[in-house]
């Protein structure tokens, strides 16, 4: 059996070489892997295709340069590393690319695609809500549109059944990343932030039931692990995704736990299950108009200042920490209801700014440190 | 009983962008020393901001009984026993200067804060600014690069505007080359500065309509020095706003008087 610490480097491994992780399930299945553009894509779909998901969130610390032809300069940050990243050709051994255009920069982004592999753009409906049997049916059809281009560039065919087992290995995996993020919250010591990120990155570029029975494994020992003494401040973190490492370090070097997530990248993921339904594509249809707590997905009763305020109630948490990704406008625009609603609740609440290309990090430091002596 | 009340001296040191301040307390309430060197982190400017507060001073390093040190270089200096973060410690010396402040305005050298305090003089919320150098002090540099007048005499020049230009408060580069573009057009450079004054407040204010403005509003930091730009933001806030004396050393006095503390009620 082994420790925490092999498992979590397993993870690590994962997270930090996404393309050996690709090359590894090729040779392994004799199958490719398809792309995930950011965010919300029904990736079952690519599961039950037998082929390997592989998220594409950038890169940490990259220099961007020839994007910068292409993208104007108030882009946000993920997008300007991505759009490197295809220039690079990083993304060219994909079997295709699928790209969801919930915001104004993925919309142009999709637009602009400079990768050999073919692309596949779907669309979120929006009238999610208030129009909710509508939405369904809308997002059903965007659903089996996608499916049914992808059958064509991979030459395969998407059974309903293997749709229905790639909706439950998903869901299994959700309920592993939920255990495994109120774990750490309960033992906060224990695993770093760096180690919590790593471990939940790696599902993005793993066959998800890998990643689950790994998980499992992992959630059995910090279960039963000693806890460790912690004194530090408890927060829960929102925005679209909190790296590079050099951030978390700085987290914990002024005591901070995160003991839960609000993240685009992490929990946003799994909070919610995909729903039972005899139609598996009506199934990932409801997942999308039930989804709440992202501003990519539109919701006029702004519930993710509820969902952030019972997170610091349930977890016990001191603030909320706001990880705003440097020039992501869906988020800005949402920051001052944020505010508003963790004022009227009496929140402690921080906001720091995200840019993946960064190697300088004072102001994040002084903005952590202040909110550590000031909590 | 009997036995006489040892002195305590402490030292505040706040290394910042583009300067270096120092300030000796006696037992957390009397100035001592304090000194200023404008040059900051990196520079000789720690070294000698040191050495210029205990010149002509009876006492030396080894009488101090805890150092604190703050600002962007607070982690290099070795001196230090604790370091404590700039926002902190300005809002400590300027409450402890003027205890009814209950906003404050810093514009330093690359960044500009607005911060609210409590009645207690207890932070209750700050922000920082994003993104980009305007409307901080590394932005009136580069004005008053491009419009030939020396830092000093910007907040003078100022109040002789007969109508002050509009210079956007987005990016420095856009802003600079806005400023060249005006002065090509004839436009005076007195109209030009009171613009660049404009600009760097509706920066800082947009920070403090986020934190929410009480008052006293209180304004220190490097950039309280320009009577200029403290002009501008007043007429954006449409109220008074109190400089403090010596507004560049408010940091480095919160940091001794935090020193002060951390030896009456150590941790
Ligand atoms: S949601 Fe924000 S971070 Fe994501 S692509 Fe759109 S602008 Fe960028």
């Amino acid at each position: 059996m082994s420790t925490i610490k092999e498992l979590i480097a397993q993870f690590r491994e994962v997270a930090d070489n996404p393309k050996k992780a690709m090359d590894d399930y090729k040779k392994e299945t004799g199958k490719g892997a398809v792309g995930i553009m950011p965010v919300y894509c029904p990736e079952e779909i690519v599961h039950a295709a037998g082929y390997l998901p592989m998220g594409m969130w950038g890169a940490q610390k990259k220099n961007i340069s020839k994007a910068r032809s292409f993208l104007p300069p108030f882009a946000c940050s993920v997008m300007q590393s991505v759009m490197e990243l295809q220039l690079d050709g990083v993304y060219d051994e994909l079997d295709a690319v699928i790209f969801s255009v919930p915001c104004d920069t993925l919309k142009c982004m999709s637009q602009k695609w400079k990768g050999k592999a073919p692309q596949i753009v779907f669309t979120h409906p929006q009238n999610r809500k208030m129009a909710m049997s509508a939405a369904n049916v809308f997002a059903r059809e965007e659903y089996a549109i996608l499916k049914q281009k992808l059958e064509d560039i991979l030459d395969v065919r998407i059974s309903v059944k293997a749709l229905k087992n790639s909706i439950a290995v998903y869901n299994e995996n959700r309920a592993a990343c939920r255990e495994f993020s109120d774990l750490v919250a309960e033992n906060p010591g224990l695993i770093s932030l760096k180690d919590r990120h790593a471990v939940i990155k790696a599902r993005w570029f793993m066959e998800k039931s890998r990643h689950t029975a790994m998980l499992k494994e992992l959630n059995d020992l910090i279960r039963s692990a000693d806890k460790v003494p912690f004194s530090g401040k408890r927060v829960v973190v929102s925005g679209i995704l909190l790296e590079p490492d050099e951030v978390l370090d700085i987290f914990e070097e002024f005591g901070f736990a995160i003991v839960a997530d609000d993240l685009a990248q992490e929990t946003r993921n799994f909070r919610q299950d995909v729903p039972e339904d005899a139609d598996p594509l009506m199934a990932l249809a409801k997942a999308w108009t039930a989804f709440d707590g992202c501003s990519l997905a539109t919701d006029a009763d702004k519930p993710k200042g509820d969902i952030l305020i019972n997170a610091v109630k349930k977890y016990n948490a001191d603030a909320v920490i706001v990880c705003m990704m440097k020039f992501c406008d869906p988020e800005e625009f949402d920051y001052p209801i944020l505010l508003q609603q963790f004022a009227a609740a009496g929140v402690k609440n921080l906001q720091i700014e995200i840019d993946q290309e960064t190697t300088s990090f004072e102001q994040v430091r002084t903005r952590l440190q202040t909110f550590s002596e000031v909590l | 009983m009997g036995e006489s009340v040892k002195t305590i001296y402490t030292l505040g040191i706040d290394i910042g962008s583009s300067s270096s301040k120092a300030v000796i307390l006696r037992d957390g309430s009397d100035v001592v020393s304090q000194a200023v060197i404008q040059v900051g982190t990196g520079t000789s400017g720690p070294a000698r901001v040191l050495e210029k507060v205990f010149e002509g001073q009876k006492i030396g390093m080894d009488d101090i009984a805890y150092t604190v040190a703050t600002g962007y270089g607070r982690f290099s200096v070795k001196e230090a026993d604790k370091q404590i973060s700039e926002i902190s410690c300005h809002a400590k010396g300027i409450y402890h200067k003027h205890p009814r402040a209950r906003t404050i305005i810093d514009i330093g050298g690359q960044d500009a804060k607005a911060i609210r305090l409590n009645d207690n003089g207890n932070i209750a919320q700050f922000v920082m600014n994003d993104k980009c150098a305007a409307g901080t002090g590394r932005f009136l540099d580069v004005m008053s690069r491009v419009l030939e007048i020396p830092l000093p005499e910007m907040g003078e020049v100022h109040f002789h505007a007969t109508e002050w230009a509009f210079v956007s408060s987005t990016c420095t580069v856009f802003a600079e080359s806005e400023v060249i573009s005006l002065l090509s057009q004839g436009v005076s450079r007195e109209n030009i500065v009171a613009g660049v004054h404009q600009s760097v407040a509706s920066k800082a204010c947009s920070l403090v309509y986020r934190v929410g403005m009480t008052e006293d509003i209180v304004m220190c930091g490097g950039v309280a020095r320009n009577k200029g730009a403290v002009d501008a933001i007043e007429k954006e806030l449409g109220k008074h706003v109190i400089v403090v004396d010596s507004p560049q050393l408010t940091g480095a006095l919160g940091a001794a008087i935090f020193a002060y503390e951390a030896t009456v009620k150590p941790e």
